[in-house]
Parts: C-alpha cells; structure tokens; sequence
C-alpha cells in the first residue's frame, strides 16, 4: 500500500472530517488532562497533542473498560440469563507504538479458541491510527522492548517530519480512510526522513535494559531466589497503581449486583492486578502469594516469562507508566531486571 | 418478613443518616426491601424490636457507653456507621487534650454539669459486625450491606487502597499535583471521590490492611515533609487509632 505525505493542516481537515462524518465510528484522541495527557472523546482536531509521552491509562480501556457489565440476571422460577456485549464503532488517534503491541498481547490473551465477545465487538471494528512517540516518558525503556516501532496493529501510523507528517499505511482500511484526505504519495526521501526520525527519538530513551530482552525469561529462571525481589519489594503499597495502568494487564475480578429487589441483577468485571493484597485469595481464605515480596515477582515473571511462554510476546512493552505512577518507584520492570542482572 | 433496621445517632453531624436519606430513588427500594423502624432524621417512631442496628457517631460519655451496649443486646447485627463510629473520626481530636480542659472549653462556667470520655470507635466497647467506613459513608456500599444481608451474602469489604480507584478515574496523582495524599494507605470503596474532586485523600475510610506506613514516611521525605505533616493529617480522621499514638 502507498504510503502517504499529510500536512498539518490538511491532517487537522482529515481528523475534523472523522469527527463530523463519523464514519469511521466515534472518534476518540489523545488529548491534554491537566499537565498530563489521556485518551477521550475527540471534539476538534484541534484538542489532538500528538507530541505527548504517555497517556494516564492505555487506550486498552475502549476495548476492556475499567467495569464491564458481562451479563443481566432475573431470578424467578425459570432464570433467565442474558450475556451482555455490544458493538462500538471507534477511531482511536495517537495510538503509541508500544501501545499498540499492547493491544496486540490482548488479541493473543482474550483470543486463542475461545474469544472474549466484549473485547472482540468493541476490538474488530477499531480504526487504530497511531503515531509514532518522539519524546518518551523519563521511565520509558521501549527501545529496548523493541516496542518503539511497530510494523503491524495499526490502520495508519503517523510520523512527525516537521512540517508534515509522514503516514504509513498499514491495512486497506487504513488506505480508504486516508484516501479521503488531501495528501501526497510518499517517495523514497520522505521514507528515508521517516526513518530518520525514528532513529533519533530511539535515543532519547533515558531508561534501557542491560541485556537483550531475549534473556529475560533465562535470567529469570536463574534468579527465583534472588534477594532483589524481598529488598526492592520493601517500600511497596500494595497500591496497584502500576497494575492499573499497565497496558498488558489483562486481569479482572468478577462480581454479582443484585437489585435491592432480589428479583435480578448483574454480573460485572472490573480491573483486577496481582500486586493487589487480595489478588490471589481464594474461597478457602487462602492467599497463595500473601507477602508483597512474592507478589512483586510474580509480577516480575509474568511479565518477563510466563506470558513468552504461553503468547511468544513479552508482557512489558516499556512504556514507563508503572514507573511513573509508583510512589515508591519500585515498579520498573527493566530497572529490576537490571537489578537481577547484577546481582547475579 | 422484611428485617428490621434502627438507625442510632451518637456523638458525630449526622452527615451519614443524612447520605441514607440522599438515595434519592433507591431509598424507594430500601423502604421496599426492610422495615425502618428508628431513624431519628427521618421518622419520630421508635421501636426497641430489631434486628440490624447501625451505629452513628463515636461514644464520648458513660452514658453512650451504657446505649451502645443495649442495642449490641438486641441488635443481631451491629453495623458501624460512617468514620466517627469506624474509628472515633473527627471526635478523637479531642483525645489530644485533658478531658477537663474539652469540658472548659465548650461548657466554660457550665463544665462542671458536663462529663466526657476519651473518644474510642464503637468496636472498643461492642462487638461491630461490620463496618461502613468513611466521612459520609458510601452510599453504594450501604446499598451492598444492605442487599448482602437481604440475600445472606457476606459483605466483603473494599481491601484495595483508593490508589486503584484513583488509576481507574483516570486521576492525575495528588503527589503530582503537589499535595500530600494518604490514599496509598486508605481503604478504598469510596471511588476516590475527593481526589476526583480535584483535593486529596484525608484518610477518612481508616487503614488498608497492610498499610506500608515505612514507605509512606520515604514519600514524605521524598516530597519534602515531615511526620509531624503526616501525622496531623492522618491524626484528622484516625485520632484514636493505635498508630497514632
């Protein structure tokens, strides 16, 4: 597919005109929260900050919402029970590379034979335009994820040469949407440019791994009894914050609401993460990981080697929004990874 | 037959009676579901026939005291109410001074008439089966004792701190914004609804169950305050708890 040249105003008419016609569904953007940033209901180009590091929660949220109602429930002689999931048309813009490998670890988890409904209705039909992120996070390490581009998981990707932007098209979705746009075919200079720019927004990653990612799950296994995970565990809240805005954390909690009635209710999901005291309870009232020095390496491992083991895919894509949300900055996997690295 | 439930009103504004009451169409159901036979905000009847008693506000005099423990008699179930009575709330700022000096202040001449205690929550003297925490309590979560105790579930309490209902609004941190927050060490199940609300947590929900008050002083430090900072704003709400001693 031909990749394309937008300017910024053209690209501004192209976002206004999705927002307007929405005809590639509700257009949801990356936008200013405070002196933070954060996805939401796009109302104008003009509201887009396509330049900013890291939004507060990852755009996972529109495909797997904080709470989610799964189904509806009347309690009579004959139950009736009713699966709740509905179909939502979305154009997310400003999706980070790393975000969209995110996303891709979730295709891998809620798909597989028996596909999450709620996830996949809302997922299917999303036009992903993502843009590539120039200025990381302080705590980001996603260079050495590999995470800092990506090839695949989007309809468009946005590149900032400057003046213009740089679209690399990614689906024949992606090209029809574009298509629309008054935009100019992309030759071989701007390409070359493209890639320019990448490489110079790779180096200004602050954080990094000393070891290729390929070593963490044999690190891992080599460092099970590491004192690592009790001493950096020590000032842990138990908070959750770094499982809460993860974008690879793909846990919940399922609760039944009755009505006050007693006649019905409904069962919901909610965000659930394993740094959380009662995460792994269970109905007995045992706590299979009741210390925070053992929730702290579970966490470690899942993401480092258990879900390469069962999905091929890292479970960190090195955004930097744990480390940036842990009060007691202990949350980095890369940096405790490093942490094991030389202790070992 | 519908259970019946008292509200009881000790030492504290009736804030929390005053959050039942604001169910606005819920109420409709609450009446639907159980018979309110005590509820001084709301009705004059009275009754000494019930089954769930809610506890309102601390215990501050001898006399409280003796109440409380005539409605733990027949009460089957005691549910305390709202911070004052989870933790003496507010009413424990008075712990800091001599009970003479609290009399003197508030009564002057008419002290002597006059007698107090030193505020404990209601659990240092009965037993409390469950409790609603919070400066008002969350309505939700009133609603779920309720539907619990309907249903014979059991009601679990929030065990999170308000961090995670914090990341969930999509909240930017109070640290952040430069204040000093006790959410990472308060019980969560309020929404997080003060830091939504663009102010910080005061702690009024009491502690998580593994509070890490060690990493909370590192914070401190970290973010140039004092104990004495954190103290006097956790000492807000939690005045009687053994931690602030």
């Amino acid at each position: 597919m031909q990749n394309r040249v937008i300017s910024r105003k053209d690209l501004a008419s192209f976002v206004d005109d999705l927002i307007k016609t929405k005809s590639a569904g509700e257009v949801i953007g990356i936008k200013a929260q405070g002196n933070k940033f954060n996805f939401g209901p796009l109302a104008s180009a003009a509201e887009l900050r396509l330049d900013y590091d890291i939004s507060l929660l990852p755009p996972k949220k529109y495909f797997f919402p904080q709470t989610e109602t799964v189904l509806k429930y009347e309690v009579d002689k004959t139950p009736k029970v009713e699966a709740v999931a509905a179909e939502k048309p979305l154009c997310i813009i400003g999706v980070h590379p790393f975000d969209i490998r995110g996303l891709l670890l979730f295709d891998a988890v809620y798909g597989g034979k028996d596909p999450d409904p709620n996830y996949f209705l809302k997922r299917n039909n999303a036009v992903i335009i993502g843009v590539d992120c120039l200025s990381p996070n302080p705590k980001a390490f996603a260079a050495s994820m590999g995470t800092n581009v990506t090839e695949e998981g989007f309809d468009l990707m946005l590149t900032d040469l400057g003046g213009d932007y740089f679209v690399t098209v990614g689906t024949s979705k992606g090209h029809n949407l574009i298509n629309k746009a008054k935009t100019k075919e992309a030759g071989a200079p701007d390409l070359e440019k493209r890639d320019k720019v990448r490489k110079e927004a790779e180096k200004k990653y602050q954080v990094s791994l000393k070891m290729k990612k390929e070593e963490i799950p044999a690190l891992l296994d080599a460092t099970w009894e590491s004192k690592v995970f009790k001493d950096r565990s020590e000032t842990c809240f138990s908070c959750g914050s770094c499982v809460m805005v993860c974008p690879t954390c793909v846990c919940f909690d399922v609760q039944d609401e009755m009505a006050l009635s007693l006649k019905g209710g409904e069962r919901y999901r909610r965000w659930d993460g394993c740094m959380l005291t009662e995460f792994a309870s269970v109905a007995s009232g045992e706590n299979f990981r009741e210390h925070k020095e053992q929730r702290f390496r579970h966490r470690m491992y899942r993401k480092g080697k258990y879900l390469v083991e069962r999905y091929k895919y890292l479970g960190c894509v090195g955004c930097g929004r744990c480390a940036s949300a842990c009060l007691a900055e202990i949350a980095s996997p890369a940096e405790t990874y490093n942490l094991l690295k030389e202790a070992k | 037959m519908k259970p019946r439930v008292a509200f009881f009103d000790f030492t504290g504004c009736e804030g929390c009676q005053l959050e039942v009451l604001n169910f606005n169409l819920e109420i409709v159901d609450l009446i639907g579901a159980i018979d309110i036979v005590e509820f001084r905000e709301a009705s004059s009847d009275h009754s000494d026939d019930y089954d769930i008693a809610f506890i309102e506000g601390s215990q501050t005099t001898d006399r409280d005291v003796e109440r409380v423990q005539k409605i733990r008699e027949k009460a089957k179930i005691l549910v305390a109410l709202g911070a004052c009575s989870c933790t003496g709330g507010v009413n424990a700022l008075k712990n800091r001074f001599s009970m003479e000096e609290n009399l003197k202040v508030v009564y002057g001449d008419s002290a002597k008439l006059y007698s107090t205690i030193p505020t404990r929550p209601t659990s240092a003297y009965v037993k409390v089966d469950v409790h609603l925490h919070g400066c008002p309590p969350n309505r939700n979560e009133v609603i779920s004792l309720v539907k619990c105790l309907l249903s014979g579930k059991k009601f679990e309490q929030c065990h999170n701190p308000v961090c995670v209902e914090c990341k969930l609004a999509e909240n930017i941190c109070a640290f952040e914004r430069g204040e000093f927050c006790l959410g990472p060490i308060t019980r969560g199940g309020c929404n997080a609804v003060c830091v939504t609300g663009g102010r910080k947590c005061w702690g009024c929900r009491a502690l998580v169950d593994e509070p890490n008050v060690n990493s909370e002083k590192e914070i401190l430090k970290k973010y140039g305050l004092t104990m004495d900072d954190m103290m006097l704003q956790f000492k807000l709400f939690n005045g009687a708890l053994e931690v602030s001693k």
